[in-house]
């Protein structure tokens, strides 16, 4: 089980490691459903037709750039409603695929890729006699190892870089960055573009590891992933944390579907049930720590 | 949730600029797709434009289409304007349209007017708490009620799709959908064949009542300033926490109006996906409308119109596909785009650097 929660948490990881660089520069990337729906769809297609998952992955991370090239045009440079183009994208993907996919392969269904390689897996065979452990740490996809790398990589250029700290001071306080000259916009777009290359590769992680392409394959990925960045404190860490904790609870879900008998189509609307109350918990405990400093602060 | 630039939360508002040229732009769109998509492409270009008009029955269906828009399309306006965005509409129009036809269905022996006022005023209310709800935590912990809407309608979605499709199941049916409801709860057809009933009325009705709560009443004008500007609105003494929850509770009520009307008027049951993303369309109706009541009933006859061509025009395709969801996205995008006004108008402030 622990196993499955690495595997189920990384696309969501990858997708809201991205959505964090646009949420540090002020931006609600609420596109990142749609980016990693591109992602995934892109990814397997250029993988088959290269026949090499690398250039699959990189595909979709492209894939997700673009669209979020063309996110970031409307909605910085035209300074069009962020969440009405952010929907926009979301829209784009879920109807421009169907029709990409009927044009191409004449169904907008299932495409099954039974030619592509099994995602290679590191560190099997490797233990550390603690069974827990073993399945948290070892013999996973590539993927996984390459959205905890990321992790690192993200921490790193938001903290210890001078882009990082302008990133985040554009979201904390967006004056100063501006009077110190630094082209907001700029620093916006290239955020909301990071974020779609993270998506797009989380997608392309989705779909490379099942080796099928399904509608709607995101699964709701997008808003958890969102929801992951405030759990995880909108820091990479955190969120790593917030989207292992995501992977579980799907995980366990699935587990118990058997046990306790629920339909599997009810059973589709759990992510996204999980994630809403994780979502107001979150912002009530947040809310009432507030409180509780406000009534220190006055006391002293 | 987190500090956001003022800019970015300000309520949606477009200009006319931008909504013709989104409109342009989703036409021009449309009829690439069509030309690229159909083996005979001046029929499928002339069942787009001529399609809606070729029949009663395609007429009928049209203005029927257009009035649920209206309704739901006031819905999502209404939040706007107060500065807060119901996300789950579709859903909630899902939800609540279940929910009038097990009213319907279980109490099929009640006199007319009451089964259809009890049907119609569960869902009202049943889409009110939904999206109310998320109103009422924006109030008591500022979480954001654009996700928890949509999320809390993603999360339902699939129950109620299992309800139709499982217990509650027309047998006899080969659609997935439930017992039609009985007939004197129908409501009354205008143009048979077509589904064109009753519910038209009531959304024309509505538009001009919601104008009238927002121009004319000092509660709408409160609603207007909290949706302008929060703090001004708290500094003026309006009870902004009100606004927030309130216009979040009728815009979910209007969306289950919406559900309702479509079962009893155009369905006659709850078909599984009844909504075909009406409830995105709505948002699209809105800002076409530039939230303001009256100009939503052009907005959601134009959008209604292209939608019916474009169901039209499928038959003349070699493969179907989700037009009106590519629609949309042109519209989204382009329609709150302000592509030639900076450069028109003399920059009378510092040119704004957020989003």
């Amino acid at each position: 089980m622990i196993f499955n929660a690495v595997e189920i948490m990384t696309p969501i990881l990858l997708a809201a490691l991205g959505g964090l660089f646009a949420e540090r520069a002020g931006v609600l990337n609420i596109a990142l459903e749609g980016l990693i729906l591109t992602g995934a769809f892109a990814g397997i297609l250029i993988a088959a037709a290269t026949a090499s998952l690398l250039v699959g992955m990189l595909a979709g991370a492209a894939a997700g750039g673009l669209l979020a090239v063309v996110f970031a045009f409307f909605s910085i440079r035209l300074r069009a409603n962020i969440f009405i183009t952010g929907l926009a994208v979301n829209l784009l993907a879920a109807g421009g695929i169907p029709f990409v996919s009927t044009w191409m392969f004449g169904t907008k269904g299932v495409l099954r890729f039974p030619q592509l390689q099994r995602m290679p897996r590191l560190l099997e065979g490797v233990t550390s006699g603690i069974n827990a452990v073993d399945s948290l740490l070892f013999g996973h996809s590539v993927t996984v190892y390459l959205a905890w790398l990321l992790t690192a990589l993200a921490f790193v250029v938001l903290y210890r870089t001078p882009f990082g700290l302008r990133l985040r001071a554009l979201g904390a306080r967006e004056e100063s960055v501006v009077l110190a000259g630094v082209d907001a916009t700029a620093y916006r777009r290239l955020a909301i573009v990071i974020s779609g290359i993270a998506a797009g590769l989380g997608g392309a992680a989705i779909s490379l590891r099942l080796g099928v392409y399904l509608p709607n394959i995101s699964a709701g990925r997008g808003w958890i992933a969102l929801v992951a960045i405030y759990l995880g404190y909108r820091h990479p860490f955190g969120i790593l944390m917030a989207a292992l904790l995501f992977g579980f609870t799907e995980s366990l879900a699935g587990a118990a579907q058997g046990l306790l008998a629920i339909p599997g189509t009810v059973l589709l609307g759990l992510p996204y049930a999980i994630t809403v109350v994780a979502m107001i918990v979150y912002s009530a405990l947040r809310a009432r720590g507030r409180r509780h400093r406000r009534l220190i602060d006055s006391h002293f | 949730m987190a500090e956001k630039p003022a800019a970015s939360r300000t309520p949606v508002r477009s200009r006319t600029p931008g909504t013709v040229i989104a409109l342009l732009a989703a036409l021009l769109v449309t009829v690439v797709l069509l030309v690229a998509g159909s083996p005979s492409p001046l029929r499928a270009l002339r069942a787009f434009f001529g399609g809606p008009f070729s029949n009663i029955y395609y007429l009928g269906n049209m203005l029927d289409g257009a009035g649920l828009l209206l309704i739901a399309g006031l819905g999502v306006g209404l939040a706007f304007r107060a500065g807060v965005f119901n996300l789950g509409g579709d859903g909630q129009i899902y939800i609540s349209g279940l929910v009038a036809a097990i009213v319907c269905l279980a109490i099929p022996e009640a006199p007319a007017a009451a089964g259809i006022v009890l049907a119609t005023g569960s869902a009202v209310l049943v889409g009110a708490l939904l999206a109310g709800v998320c109103g009422l935590f924006k109030y008591l912990w500022d979480t954001d009620e654009l996700i928890t809407s949509f999320l809390i309608s993603a999360a339902l979605v699939p129950t109620v799709s299992f309800l139709i499709a499982g217990p509650l199941r027309n047998q006899q049916s080969n659609l997935l959908t439930t017992v039609r409801i009985a007939e004197r709860f129908r409501l009354l057809r205008i143009l048979p064949p077509s589904n064109l009933n009753l519910a038209l009325f009531a959304a024309l009705l509505l538009a001009p009542a919601a104008y009238f709560l927002l121009y004319h009443t000092v509660r709408g004008y409160e609603l207007r300033i909290t949706g302008l500007n929060r703090e001004f609105a708290r500094y003026g003494g309006i009870a902004v926490g009100a606004y927030t929850v309130v216009p979040m509770a009728i815009s979910g009520g209007l969306h289950g109006l919406t559900g309702a009307f479509a079962v009893l008027g155009t369905h006659h049951a709850a078909i599984e996906g009844f909504t075909f993303g009406l409830g995105w369309n709505a948002i699209a109706v809105a800002l076409i409308g530039r939230n303001h009541p009256l100009l939503l009933v052009p907005a959601a006859l134009v959008f209604a119109y292209m939608e019916a061509g474009s169901k039209a025009a499928m038959l003349h395709t070699e493969f179907s596909f989700e037009l009106a969801s590519i629609i949309q996205a042109v519209i989204f995008f382009m329609i709150t785009a302000q592509v030639a006004l900076p450069r028109l108008r003399p920059r009378l402030r510092r040119p704004e650097t957020a989003a």
